[in-house]
């Protein structure tokens, strides 16, 4: 075969994500979607106290291995994120290694994760809102209706500027992601120095506290990584997306690894000589503030978790719109969902039918007379059994997919073998540890949909079940090269996936043949 | 990986830097579709160095992975390493360049955008023009630099911004912003920020078919002239500009 057979057997004319705002975002702005994801903000406030609870002194340490494990698994996305493109962020990725059924069910995981911790970011920023202006003494703001309305408004925010362009949502999350971070570092910053220099070396070498209770403070410390995988769906609109991505997902654990271990630093510390420690807390960041006599932390830090949350649901909606596009592209779900709009180049009408729903879940759960943050803890849970699967799955696919490229390294192997026990201690000790109604209401719900979809689809449609995983292959525009002869293919973002599919019934090449 | 002992840092740049033009020769010389362990194979490199390299080359987009993910080819941006071959303007579009320098008192140039980068392929005879080399090497300081500049705004200008006159825009925040205006307008100009007394005015010729840039034609006079509106003379420029587009495309 000479040079353009071999390739032309290949390569389509066009890339079967085109309409999206392919390659236009730079490496900031990547990354801010990866640690809005995450949102650190909101760890730091909350998480030290849950991981005390288990590890007490030792809480430093849990949360240092937990940042281990969360640069394992992002190594593991790396492998795939240096040599695929995705929109559909982990889904794509495990379809690639595992094939189409666990790739569903890490896409099902994603869903979840994603559209439960939307919920939870939106529902979080309304309550911090609402606490800020109870703090100005306005006082209808407690009420439950401000709190929904508020909660809808937002989703109409964030959908103006998801729809609008990846450019904008990208901006606006970076802005107010550095804004989160700098107040937050702002709160502890003051809160460390005002206790006083000194290194409380109780906490490096932490006398009284078993190996078994720093193990059992890792479970509570991961969920501060949960979300930091996001910049993994803009693989697409990434300017360049195997350098960028790759090291926005490493960096994003490192950073949260480091926000966390400052925070827990900062809170035992404050709290070692309470009764209790800081385990006994339930606010321990306003606690330590009122101890100090510097009430305006408070209002710092509340504003620092409120855009951390505003910023976590534009990520969150952003990388949610991004698999239910990649979906609707594949034929998985309805084919309208991989529109893209033509002008602002954004997945418009995954974004229309995942943000109501993301506001109506909060507000019927406020209807029903949760007060905010009582809602967040099941949506919390919840989201994080779904991310838990997503990243056990994608972990397992790394070395299959290295092994079927032929590009199968030690490193590769060791690292699965180390974290995929781990993430099923970790997975099998969230559920039998976590609240039964939300999550087992969630899986028993979502796990029969998604048998019955892929069986159906490989009785009928197996076309697409071979195309699960679709991504942004290199095509003809990307080759050196004259340009090669057109496939007749409509171009895809006008004409639904399935016709597409039909018109060529040949499944597109990738590792699975 | 390798037997011996690591060697220091910078003992082991030069050898990484042979290694990865040494990758690249390979999947030239192999063709397309050349998979990791048989330029590992054929280079005698260790694999896990050999992936690295080549996930480099893929990542800076000099290699590309076709859509079997196992096979690599050229990338679009290993064409900056070669000089693009720029054909002179056929005996048409030289009668169209004729036409206008008939009917203007200015210098009429055009330069051809092949492979990303400017090349002067008619130079009016009557007027100087600057030097060839200045439009690669500083597009922003001309009028045809900043029609391909403005065209690829994503793209980092290579080697800083040198003053050349008082009016050289040597701030990128500036260039930037005068960049969006030239891909609004479609009309680059520059007064004075090459040589102090001498400026240019520059629309796009836009291929018929996809519209893309194909090549710019460019009016060169004195800077205060080219500072005026002139409406007439844009528009009887982009009028040329529209009759070059069929014949150089």
């Amino acid at each position: 075969m000479n040079y353009s057979t071999r390739i032309a057997n290949q390569v389509r004319g066009q890339s079967p994500m085109a309409g999206l705002d392919r390659r236009n975002l730079g490496p900031m702005q990547v990354f801010a979607q990866s640690v809005s994801g995450a949102a650190p903000a909101a760890a730091m406030a909350v998480v030290p106290a849950i991981v005390a609870a288990s590890a007490g002194a030792a809480t430093i340490w849990s949360v240092l291995i937990a940042t281990g494990l969360a640069l394992l698994v992002a190594g593991c996305i790396g492998r795939f994120t240096r040599r695929m493109a995705a929109a559909g962020s982990l889904y794509s990725l495990t379809a690639k290694g595992l094939g189409a059924g666990p790739a569903l069910l890490a896409g099902a995981g994603l869903l979840v994760g994603y559209s439960l911790l939307g919920m939870a970011s939106l529902t979080g920023a309304a309550m911090q809102i609402t606490a800020l202006i109870g703090g100005f003494g306005v006082t209808p703001a407690a009420s439950p209706v401000v709190a929904a309305a508020l909660v809808v408004v937002l989703a109409g925010l964030v959908a103006a500027c998801t729809v609008r362009g990846v450019r904008l949502s990208a901006a606006v999350v970076l802005l107010v992601e550095a804004l989160s971070i700098t107040l937050m570092l702002v709160v502890f910053g003051v809160l460390l120095v005002s206790q006083g220099i000194g290194v409380d070396s109780r906490q490096l070498v932490p006398s009284g506290t078993g190996l078994g209770a720093v193990v059992a403070g890792v479970l509570p410390a991961l969920g501060a990584f949960i979300g930091f995988e996001a910049a993994a769906a803009m693989g697409v609109e990434a300017r360049r997306p195997f350098r960028t991505i790759p090291r926005a997902v490493g960096a994003t654990a490192a950073l949260t690894g480091v926000l966390s271990l400052l925070a827990a630093y900062t809170q035992v510390a404050g709290f070692a000589g309470a009764p209790g420690g800081l385990a006994g807390q339930q606010q321990p960041v306003r606690a330590l503030a009122a101890a100090e006599h510097l009430p305006w932390l408070s209002t710092v830090l509340d504003a620092g978790v409120a855009t951390s949350f505003l910023a976590c649901s534009v990520a969150t909606t952003t990388a949610l719109a991004r698999l239910l596009f990649s979906m609707g592209r594949e034929g998985v779900l309805p084919a309208r969902l991989g529109r893209a709009h033509r002008r602002f180049r954004t997945p418009h009408v995954a974004i229309a039918v995942a943000l109501p729903v993301l506001a109506a879940a909060p507000v019927v759960l406020i209807g029903l007379g949760l007060s905010p943050a009582r809602a967040l803890v099941p949506l919390l849970t919840t989201a994080a059994l779904g991310y838990l699967v997503a990243y056990l799955l994608v972990c397992l696919a790394a070395p299959v997919f290295l092994h079927r490229i032929g590009e199968l390294t030690v490193v590769s192997v060791a690292a699965t073998s180390v974290i995929v026990p781990v993430l099923l201690v970790v997975l099998v000790a969230f559920v039998s540890t976590a609240p039964v109604s939300v999550a087992a209401l969630v899986t028993g719900a979502v796990l029969p949909l998604v048998g019955a979809r892929y069986l159906w689809m490989r009785a009928r449609r197996p076309e697409r079940v071979a195309a699960i995983g679709l991504y942004d292959e290199t095509s003809t525009a990307d080759l050196l090269g004259p340009p090669l002869p057109p496939r007749s293919e409509p171009p895809p973002g006008r004409g639904s996936a399935h016709r597409r599919e039909r018109a060529r019934p040949r499944p597109p090449p990738g590792p699975q043949r | 990986m390798s037997p011996q002992p690591p060697p220091s840092v910078p003992g082991r740049q030069p050898r990484a830097v042979r290694n990865a033009l040494a990758v690249l020769a390979e999947v030239v010389a192999a063709g397309p579709g050349v998979t990791a362990k048989e330029i590992s194979a054929a280079l005698r490199l260790p694999r896990a160095t050999t992936y690295r390299l080549l996930n480099l080359l893929v990542a800076e987009e000099y290699l590309v992975r076709l859509p079997d993910l196992r096979g690599f080819a050229l990338g679009a941006r290993a064409g900056r390493l070669a000089v693009p071959i720029v054909p002179p303007p056929s005996t048409a579009a030289r009668a169209v360049l004729a036409h206008l320098r008939g009917r203007v008192r200015w210098g009429v140039h055009l330069a051809s955008y092949a492979g990303c980068q400017g090349t002067l392929v008619a130079r009016d005879p009557d007027h100087p023009s600057s030097e060839p080399h200045l439009l690669a090497r500083h597009p922003y300081v001309s009028a045809l630099g900043k029609l391909l500049l403005a065209e690829t705004p994503d793209r980092p200008v290579e080697g800083g911004l040198r003053r050349f006159t008082e009016h050289t825009v040597s701030d990128p925040a500036r260039l930037a912003a005068q960049l969006r205006e030239v891909a609004c307008s479609g009309l680059a100009r520059q007064c004075g920020e090459l040589h102090a007394e001498r400026g240019c005015l520059a629309v796009a010729v836009r291929s018929p078919s996809d519209g893309s840039l194909v090549a710019g034609l460019a009016l060169s006079g004195p800077a205060h002239r080219v500072a005026e509106p002139n409406t007439e003379l844009v528009d009887l420029l982009r009028a040329h500009a529209g009759r070059l587009s069929p014949l150089l495309a």
